[in-house]
């Protein structure tokens, strides 16, 4: 006896439908977003015949908010097809049912068999199902023989009940609290282990880590960690959570320690024999707590262009380097900056606005008699704003006599000379 | 029976990793990471050696930095990553982008933004400090084809300041490794045995003869690379 649901709305929350099934049997098999199976046998020893059954399914359905159509049947084909036709008996035209089993890639050779069961004059299930299957395969070949175990209500293979998702949740109650990280170091590692062992066996990697904390005050401290590739090193694991514990440090004593694991399939590497070796996402992740840990968490990443005329703007990205085939791209020559980025004020003497000396606030930048200029370049920006980060300013190129080129910049508003920065 | 004498030193100095400063030839050319400009790399045989500590020294505006921009760009062209520890913070992505670097592929460490010619003394110790800590993570993670340490603004006496141990320690975790880690300061710092010192000296290349044509353009640089045992004067080559 088989049971099957078929969600109404697709703008369900995504495993109602599942939720749903799972409480009326363990035995649950999910085809595709709308469609579940389950097995009924023993639920009439529970709930009673079958109509009871189904409007027992119903109830539940209804009162989880998941807007679904039940079929109860001796087989899963029959209870799919009963459940997409959405009646207990089929009638006129219910051979058109019979494309609910298969999918939509296979929707036009079905929709040439049905054609011809049409031309022949069969229009319901039993009329296909009372031919014999041996004329039909004689007739229509492989499909002719789906469509015909298909009216007939013959299930093709077993059901294959899904996995019920597996929570990686690890936890430890301490019998004394813990201060400091180097202890609570110990017991990550204990709980990583066993993790890192789990995460093997089920073939999955961790993509999110949730730390808790429950701390001698009764309130929970809370971590959760983004990976940037699936892992199950326990080691890197322990490391990324004690990295980001030390940034983010529990403000009391240590009663219970859980870490539950997000996790997605198990990643499968392929190296190539033409690019670089690349460090793996475990290094790369490690390497950049640690020098989020060191340097901060803002000041490591990938350098990106700003899509702004201030040249001073700088933007930071995660740095996630990708294989890349070795290019022979012409390089441009040019000047490179060493960006100030707090410009150091000067005092310019000018002649016809051009400057001709520049003396440096600071003495270890070293003034002189500027031999050469170019500019000055005018650029102003968000001066429709009122925030601190609009500009408007004249910037020039100069080379001092003693061979130091500067970009100096010189602020509209209120005239204040600076060093920007230094060619180099 | 000297012979033997001296396999058997031969052999204890490969065993504690000391055999690089034995006098005999290997077997084959050390890899190398190109510079970019060709005749700098015909000089250094070929470019920066892996596995190495080398340095770009030079005094302010004498293209150190366009050096090392080169090298990166060359490096990220190759399909390589680069990790650029950036002492201060001077680092301006949007011209190494114009010189051809593929920033999706550098790991960029900012220190904190302190204005180095003003700042206090032990600002500027903690941040040479900090870096040096993340030159070391980057070199021991493996794996980058380039780890530049840019301390080019950076006073040598806050260099010199640190054990000279430093910078021993720094080759050690770096030999075998097919990483070339690049130093750009002010003067010589800390470079391997087996490692180049390119001493940079630039004048600007300006371009236009009226005020509003007038352009820096690059550097026309004269170099001298300094080895163990020979200096070789290169150039001059733009940049």
């Amino acid at each position: 006896m088989f049971c099957c649901l078929v969600l109404e709305t697709p703008a369900s929350p995504p495993g109602a439908l599942a939720d749903v099934a799972r409480a009326c049997s363990p035995r649950v098999e999910l085809i595709g977003d709308r469609v579940a199976v389950f097995d009924a046998r023993g639920l009439g020893r529970v709930l009673g015949p079958r109509d009871d059954i189904v409007l027992a399914v119903r109830r539940l359905a209804v009162e989880r908010g998941v807007p679904i159509r039940v079929a109860i049947a001796p087989t899963a084909t029959a209870a799919q097809i009963l459940a997409h036709a959405g009646t207990k008996e089929i009638k006129d035209t219910g051979s058109l049912f019979l494309k609910c089993l298969f999918s939509e890639t296979d929707s036009r050779c079905l929709d040439d068999t049905l054609d011809i069961f049409r031309r022949w004059g069969l229009r319901t299930c039993g009329d296909i199902a009372r031919l014999p299957r041996a004329d039909v395969a004689a007739r229509l070949g492989a499909w002719g023989i789906a469509l015909h175990q298909a009216a007939c209500g013959e299930d093709t293979g077993p059901l294959v009940p899904m996995q019920e998702a597996r929570r990686f949740l690890e936890r430890i109650d301490l019998e004394w609290p813990i201060e400091g990280l180097e202890p609570l170091a110990f017991v990550l590692a204990r709980l990583c282990d066993g993790h890192a062992l789990a995460l093997e066996r089920a073939d999955r990697g961790a993509v999110t880590v949730t730390t808790r904390l429950t701390l001698v005050t009764r309130t929970v401290h809370e971590r959760v960690l983004h990976v940037p590739a699936p892992m199950r090193d326990a080691r890197v694991l322990r490391t990324l959570i004690v990295l980001d514990l030390e940034s983010h440090p529990p403000a009391a004593g240590i009663d219970a320690v859980e870490i539950e694991l997000g996790v997605v399939p198990g990643r499968i590497a392929q190296g190539s024999l033409l690019t670089r070796t690349l460090p793996t996402p475990e290094t790369l992740t490690t390497l950049i707590a640690r020098l989020g840990a060191l340097m901060g968490e803002s000041r490591v990443g990938a350098p990106s262009l700003v899509d702004s005329h201030d040249a001073r703007a700088v933007a930071m990205t995660r740095f996630a380097p990708g294989d890349a085939e070795p290019r022979n791209e012409p390089r441009h020559s040019g000047t490179c900056l060493r960006r100030l980025r707090f410009p150091l004020a000067a005092v310019v003497t000018t002649e016809h606005g051009a400057p001709i000396a520049v003396t440096p606030s600071a003495r270890s930048l070293p003034g002189g008699a500027v031999i050469d200029r170019a500019g000055p370049w005018r650029s102003s920006g968000r001066w429709w704003t009122d925030d601190r980060r609009q500009w408007d300013r004249d910037d020039w190129d100069v080379e001092l006599n003693h061979g130091a080129r500067l970009r100096l910049s010189r602020d509209r508003a209120t005239g204040q000379w600076a060093v920007a920065g230094i060619f180099d | 029976m000297a012979s033997s004498a001296v396999f058997k030193l031969e052999s204890l100095l490969e065993a504690r990793k000391l055999d690089r400063t034995l006098a005999r030839e290997p077997a084959s050319p050390p890899p190398v990471q190109p510079t970019g400009i060709a005749s700098l790399d015909a000089v250094l045989e070929g470019g920066w050696r892996q596995g190495e500590v080398s340095e770009v020294v030079g005094p302010r505006s004498s293209g150190r930095t366009s050096l090392l921009v080169a090298t990166m760009a060359s490096a990220t062209a190759g399909g390589g990553i680069v990790g650029l520890v950036d002492t201060v913070d001077r680092f301006d992505p949007a011209g190494a982008a114009r010189a051809g670097v593929d920033l999706d592929r550098v790991l960029w460490v900012r220190g904190p933004q302190i204005g180095v010619e003003q700042a206090r003394a032990t600002l500027v110790d903690r941040a040479v400090h900090q870096a040096l800590r993340a030159v070391d993570l980057l070199v021991r993670a493996g794996g980058f084809t380039v780890v530049a340490f840019d301390v080019a603004d950076i006073p040598p006496r806050y260099l010199r300041g640190l054990p000279h141990t430093t910078w021993m320690r720094l080759a050690h975790v770096n030999a075998g490794q097919p990483t070339v880690c690049l130093l750009v300061g002010e003067a010589a710092i800390g470079r391997s045995a087996r490692g180049a010192t390119v001493e940079l000296d630039a004048a600007g290349r300006w371009t236009g003869t009226s005020p509003q044509s007038r352009r820096l353009t690059g550097f026309n640089i004269r170099a001298r690379m300094r080895e163990a045992r020979h200096a070789v004067d290169v150039g001059p080559f733009e940049l």
